[in-house]
């Protein structure tokens, strides 16, 4: 696949000069930030939260930590982009434990900052090459329950026993399902994501 | 645990739900450097990214990129603690409005009014941070002692008139009255322009009901070489060069 490649080559060290300028505090380059991952944060944030002002408000807030805490991405190798979606997700499954009146506290680990460093030497390109359609096409490869698990567990933030819960199957059943799923994923996946 | 038995929690962890203790074997594992581990979740995390692109396509309101913008705009790490007092009480207003909601409606209707009143509270609060950081950064332009003034519209009897200060390590501030108001998807844009170079944008702001604004560009300036500072009405998103004459230029003295 040569395309995801000159479109990861081109996109590197533009995201890379972009974590650089924020860390400066300028401006423009927030407003950069924006037009590059605004759509693609604000349509993740909605899918989980399924209303467009407090999609809008987690967004905002999205972009105010991240310009926040640019300083623990590293600019040389880190992968701003993945950063920001991981930072989206994170506030949007908050929001959707707080308002339910789940317990933020029990299955869940949501603090993106201790996973800074690991974005680190990730492709930088990668959300918008060819794998985002991969993906796309491996999750409708997947058997419906565990499309299922995998949408509750990326989407919603559920673990593993509230899906039990949830979908009124034993929890054995729901890991084995979760296992099977993420199998496919990696097989499907693998080859593509490992290899930058 | 070893990292052959962690292989299938990474993708769990780096979504937030691996359960114990799994999850706290591969917290150790990546803080003592674990090189499979570490590599196996930052894989797991690249998938992550990919699913939350595979969200269904969605446009946001072209306000959203202004509220971002217009609540950022300055250095804000600097005046972190400035901010706890603000925090504090909206939180302490959150728990009070929560309490009254609560004792007084039923609780399902609660919930979304709670939900609706803690975001709109939660954006108001950045807001006035947003404007705390501001004029903390136009009075240190104010009263640096570098600072060069220029003054733009004295001899026009029409709007608008006003200042503009200069600093070269603090940034650009401009004061103006009798800004007429812009058109509903209209923004005021400043810019800096360079002696014999294109000009360079430097922030979008809007006027005041009474037609004053006051705008600040933070950040270094090499006043040598700057000619001008000028202000357009441009479309609400911006513009990279200027697409309309200016209503204001303050020309620098050489
Ligand atoms: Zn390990």
């Amino acid at each position: 696949m040569i395309l995801p490649l000159i479109l990861a080559v081109y996109s590197g060290p533009e995201d890379r000069a972009l974590v650089e300028r924020l860390k400066r505090r300028d401006p423009q380059a927030l407003a950069e930030l924006y037009d590059r991952y605004g759509r693609l944060s604000y349509s993740l944030v909605l899918r989980v939260v399924r209303d467009k002002a407090i999609a809008e408000d987690l967004v905002q807030e999205t972009f105010l930590r991240v310009w926040n805490r640019v300083h623990s991405i590293d600019s040389e190798r880190g992968a701003i982009g993945p950063w920001l979606l991981a930072i989206a997700r994170h506030r949007a499954i908050d929001y959707l434990r707080s308002s339910a009146g789940r317990d933020r506290n029990t299955a869940v680990e949501l603090d993106e900052t201790d996973h800074a460093p690991l974005y680190r030497e990730m492709e930088a390109g990668i959300l918008i090459s060819d794998q985002v359609r991969r993906v796309k096409a491996a999750m409708e490869k997947l058997a419906p329950n565990h499309r299922t698990v995998v949408e509750l567990a990326y989407f919603e933030g559920l673990s593993q026993s509230e899906m039990s819960a949830k979908m009124g199957q034993p929890l054995g059943t729901i890991k084995t399902w979760v296992r099977t799923a993420l199998q496919s994923l990696r097989d499907e996946l693998g080859v593509a994501v490992s290899s930058s | 645990m070893n990292c052959d038995q962690l292989r299938e929690h990474y993708e769990l962890y780096a979504l937030g739900i691996a359960e114990e203790p799994e999850r706290g074997e591969i917290r150790d594992h990546i803080n003592r450097g674990c090189e499979v581990c570490g590599a196996g979740v930052k894989r797991a995390l690249e998938t992550a990214a990919l699913l939350g692109a595979s969200a269904p396509a969605a446009q946001p309101s072209p306000q959203l990129r202004h509220r971002i913008l217009a609540s950022v705009g300055s250095e804000q790490r600097r005046f972190g603690f400035a901010w706890v007092p603000v925090f504090a009480m909206a939180a302490l207003l959150l728990v009070v409005a929560a309490y009254f909601a609560v004792s007084n409606r039923r609780y399902a209707d609660d919930a979304a009014r709670l939900r609706s009143q803690s975001a709109r509270l939660r954006v108001q609060m950045r807001a006035q941070a947003a404007e705390i950081v501001r004029l903390t950064e136009a009075f240190a332009i104010l009263s640096g002692p570098s600072t060069t003034e220029a003054s733009f519209g004295g001899k026009q009897p029409q709007p608008p008139r006003g200042k503009v200060f200069v600093n070269p390590s603090r940034g650009v501030l401009l004061i103006a009255s009798n800004l007429p108001r812009t058109p509903a998807d209209k923004i005021y844009e400043m810019w800096i322009i360079p002696k014999g170079a294109k000009p360079v944008p430097a922030g979008l702001f809007q006027s005041q009901d009474d037609g004053s604004a006051m705008h600040v560009r933070p950040g270094m300036v090499d006043l040598a070489s700057t000619a001008a500072v000028a202000v357009t009405v441009e479309n609400e998103a911006g513009a990279d060069q200027p697409t309309t004459t200016p209503l204001i230029v303050a020309a620098l003295a050489p």
